[in-house]
């Protein structure tokens, strides 16, 4: 008889410690990891267009301006406070990629163009225990609502030279969240027009 | 983040139950015993590829019962999660993309095994096993605002070597060592991949 509640009194108090252990491991692990700030935000994606012979590119004209379209795709004429600052960067890695300036949009190689837009981000749902996500669902689940400011500046880069309709021969995307200072945000912006231009060293073929 | 924990409750129940009946009643005959185990994993093959970290957050469960002296069959049920926070730039096939990303695998190994075992009973017995079954595979990838999720049932198999060494009479430790590899898959982008990964495991044996 002794025995059994010695047995029974092991099994539970491992049980008990392997259930406290058990609970941390769901709240602490499932998905682990700091929170981002917003500049973890950032993604920077290129894209080229495999047939483009970079190393015939060698001289570039650039609009001094940003561009700006609404949520309808309908332009928007604003300046935005770090306009200049990344054209004179694109300007910059450009040059740093062995391309000249050329004022004349005519006589360029290619023609590079910036777009920016900024959106508002609003997602909620909840999850269930299980599997799907609902939304919007109010049973076994917890509702919540969220929204963010993100900025996009889209750098495009154009051949001059194409005679019919044609995609560009580079893209950049540079995207993230605006809740940030302003130097934080510039120097957001120059990093992620450095990071876009090394990761495509294709750009420099015709150094 | 919070939320999505949420969806581990039910998972969580179950292991709880699991838990439960193997401290009480069902392990009260001798053929049966269950265990518990702590389990460090390493990444290979595809796994690898999407995260290259060692995860050191895994726990197993173990319920076999010996149809004679040599072999048993049984269950296991496990929990095993790999996360890593990268910012490399990943190549695409026209381009590339560089931010910062979380990468996260939730593992549940579901599998019916068989084992063999070689020495006398109450002596420290090595045995060898073949798990078979599937996992339950919740694997994620964020980067920047975006998600990517991929919720999905993927068959295995999981060879297994390993010691139970006997402490007390009722009571003992395990040590074993398991491949796991999944012979179906999908990544979070939806290209066929087969999840691997190496498993040390220790932990505590009922009923040795």
């Amino acid at each position: 008889m002794k025995k059994i509640s010695h047995k029974m009194s092991l099994r539970a108090t491992l049980s008990l410690t392997l259930l406290v252990l058990g609970l941390a491991f769901v709240l602490y692990s499932c998905y682990p990891g700091d929170a981002l700030t917003a500049a973890d935000t950032d993604i920077v994606a290129t894209f080229f267009d495999k047939d483009a012979n970079f190393s015939t590119k060698l001289s570039y004209a650039i609009r001094d301006s940003v561009s700006r379209v609404d949520k309808d795709g309908n332009p928007v004429f604003e300046v935005g406070p770090y306009d200049q600052q990344a054209i004179n960067r694109i300007k910059t890695n450009l040059n740093s990629a062995g391309f000249s300036e050329e004022p004349n949009p005519a006589v360029a190689d290619v023609i590079v163009i910036t777009f920016a837009n900024k959106s508002t981000w609003s997602s909620g749902g909840c999850y269930s225990w299980w599997y799907s996500w609902y939304y919007p669902y109010y049973g076994w689940c917890y509702p919540v609502y969220y929204t963010y400011e993100t900025g996009t500046l889209v750098i495009a880069m154009l051949d001059a030279k194409a005679t019919e309709q044609k995609d560009a021969l580079w893209v950049a995307t540079l995207n993230g969240i605006l809740e940030d200072t302003s130097v934080g945000i510039s120097t957001r912006i120059n990093n992620a027009i450095d990071q876009a231009f090394s990761q495509s060293p294709y750009l420099a073929e015709g150094k | 983040m919070k939320i999505i924990k949420l969806k581990f409750w039910q998972m969580f129940t179950v292991f709880a139950l699991v838990l439960l009946m193997f401290g009480t009643g069902y392990s009260q005959k001798e053929q049966w015993y269950g265990a518990f185990t702590y389990s460090v994993s390493f990444p290979s093959g595809d796994t690898k590829t999407f995260i290259d970290q060692i995860s050191w957050r895994g726990i197993g469960l173990d319920y076999r019962y010996l149809i004679d002296r040599q072999y048993s069959i049984g269950l296991f049920f496990g929990w095993n999660v790999f996360h890593e926070r990268t910012n490399k730039t990943t190549e695409t096939d026209n381009g590339a993309v560089t931010g910062t990303s979380d990468r996260y695998i939730n593992a549940f190994p579901i599998m019916a095994n068989i084992h063999y075992y070689f020495g006398q009973r109450k002596s420290i017995r090595p045995y060898v096993g073949l798990n078979a079954g599937g996992y339950i595979m919740l694997q994620r990838f964020e980067i920047g605002i975006f998600a990517w999720q991929k919720d999905q049932w993927q068959w295995g198999v999981a060879p297994e070597a390993g010691v139970v060494i006997p402490v007390e009479r009722d009571f003992g430790i395990m040590l074993n060592g398991k491949y796991n590899y999944a012979l179906t898959g999908k990544s979070v982008f939806g290209t066929d991949i087969n999840n691997s990964y190496w498993q040390v495991n220790v932990g505590f044996v009922w009923e040795p």
